[in-house]
């Protein structure tokens, strides 16, 4: 097990993290002054993960919250395990050989989504009674008011955001490993995991047909829930 | 976009002067206390007679209110707000706005919810205004924390502010080009890419050059490091941090037990 966790990192590990974590930061910013629906804040954390291994991108994703937290706003502290969580998924994901090509990018993607919305609701329901400062509350508090029970309706507030956000987050971090030199990306202890099968240009379209879709049945159901 | 990175104020103060793993202490006993107290005025109690008072101590009283006044109150308001008005539960409505209704119970919620709330964060930017990040690092490797770490936190906030600032150049030089950040949907989305692109290929490029350097200054050596400076850690720190821990202990068991 120790070992195991060794075995992810070396010196140009502990290198990339900040780098990484400097990434997640900056880009969230930039994606925030584009004024698009999603937060693309854990590009950083899936990099580290895919090339150095799940330990190292669990490490990246909690030590960018608490940075996050010194340097930006301390309202990013309690949703560390939260970006643990993603990077160890996106990491293990890509052990399974995952992240190789499109097609199983968005895979990878949508499994991250889903451990977000796992580990996000038990922490919105018990520190913030379902409602956090975040703009998609609103939805949450409608579906509150419609009746649901609130575990129900964090989950599914969450379950509306998250798939479009990783999926675009995870095919970001691919783009960019592909765009690499070899040279780069071999020193890293994962290398092999970010090998890609051959990047088909059809599979990217068609990825990207997949998010389309996505923001699409997203935008459909709000509009079922507040308009209905 | 050049923000202040760290929020800490160099002043000669008692808070100040205790050693930085006393105040993470403080830190946790504060939010510790706050989230298991069973009494209801806990926090707020907390709040206004120890966390306001131990501001003026530490002599950051202004610089306090001015990032409570920025950050923390707006962020608790509108959770107060939207805790309030949404959550529902209790049957006696005090106040009615359209179809969303505050009742008595859901007020109080909201008000335990927003107080919790602004205790952790003051007390956490508390640590951060009275203790310099390489301080609190230095001392927590001389306890055993890793080396490794305490290089990844504080380059980490030497990087940041670096890239904010490589971001708003290629921003700039994007949109001279004729870049699109403004307008449609698909327009903005289509210029996350090339904004994103540089700024990541160009700080990945240096991880390599990085490794090299920091490898030669014997990064990974397994030789016990010494330190520059040393952090006085006094006997009045270890009574303080022993008292909190019973504190915190004592509150856990107190929300158990009744």
């Amino acid at each position: 097990m120790l070992d195991k966790i060794k075995s992810n990192f070396n010196t140009q590990t502990w290198v990339l993290i900040p780098i990484a974590i400097a990434i997640n930061l900056v880009v969230g910013q930039i994606v925030l002054t584009l004024k698009l629906p999603v937060f693309l804040d854990s590009i950083g954390t899936v990099l580290v993960a895919v090339l150095c291994g799940p330990w190292a991108g669990a490490l990246t994703g909690a030590l960018s919250n608490t940075i996050a937290g010194i340097a930006l706003d301390p309202g990013w502290f309690p949703w560390w395990p939260v970006a643990a969580m993603i990077g160890y998924m996106a990491g293990r994901m890509a052990e399974w050989g995952f992240f190789k090509s499109w097609w199983k990018v968005v895979v990878t993607g949508f499994v991250i989504a889903l451990t977000a919305v796992i580990v996000s609701t038990p922490i919105a329901v018990y520190l913030f009674g379902g409602i956090t400062a975040s703009g998609s509350s609103f939805i949450t508090a409608y579906l509150l008011q419609t009746g649901q029970g609130i575990w129900q309706a964090v989950a599914s507030t969450s379950f509306i955001t998250e798939p479009v956000d990783k999926i675009t987050t995870a095919m970001l971090a691919f783009a960019i490993i592909l765009g690499l030199p070899k040279r780069t990306v071999g020193g890293y202890p994962k290398a092999a995991n970010a090998e890609a099968e051959g990047a088909d240009r059809n599979q990217l379209y068609i990825a990207i047909g997949v998010v389309v879709l996505l923001v699409l049945f997203a935008a459909f159901l709000l509009r079922n829930i507040l308009g209905g | 976009m050049h923000e202040r990175l760290s929020f800490y104020i160099k002043r000669d103060s008692v808070i100040h002067r205790l050693n930085p793993l006393t105040k993470l202490v403080l830190v946790f006993a504060f939010i510790g206390v706050a989230f298991t107290f069973p009494w209801y005025w806990m926090s707020l109690s907390l709040f206004l007679f120890v966390l306001i008072p131990l501001a003026f101590v530490a002599k950051v009283s202004r610089e306090y209110f001015f990032t409570a006044t920025r950050l923390i109150l707006p962020a608790a308001g509108f959770l107060f707000l939207m805790q309030a008005l949404f959550q529902p539960i209790g049957e006696e409505i005090i106040f009615q706005f359209y179809f969303l209704d505050a009742t008595r119970e859901s007020l109080a919620f909201a008000f335990t919810i927003a107080a919790r709330i602004i205790v952790m964060i003051s007390a956490f930017t508390l640590l951060l205004l009275t203790t310099h990040p390489s301080e609190l690092m230095s001392d927590l490797t001389r306890r055993g924390l890793p080396g490794q770490f305490a290089y990844v936190i504080i380059s980490t906030l030497q990087i940041l502010p670096q890239m904010q600032a490589k971001a708003q150049t290629i921003i700039a030089a994007q949109r001279s080009r004729g870049l699109d950040t403004e307008s449609t949907f698909l327009k903005r989305a289509g210029s996350v890419l090339p904004l994103v692109g540089p700024l990541v290929f160009g700080s990945l490029v240096e991880v390599e050059e990085r490794a090299i350097a920091i490898e030669a200054r014997g990064f990974t050596s397994k030789k016990e490091k010494t330190s520059l400076h040393e952090v006085p850690d006094t006997v009045t720190d270890k009574t303080i941090r022993w008292v909190l821990i019973i504190l915190i202990i004592l509150s856990i068991s107190l929300n158990l037990w009744l």
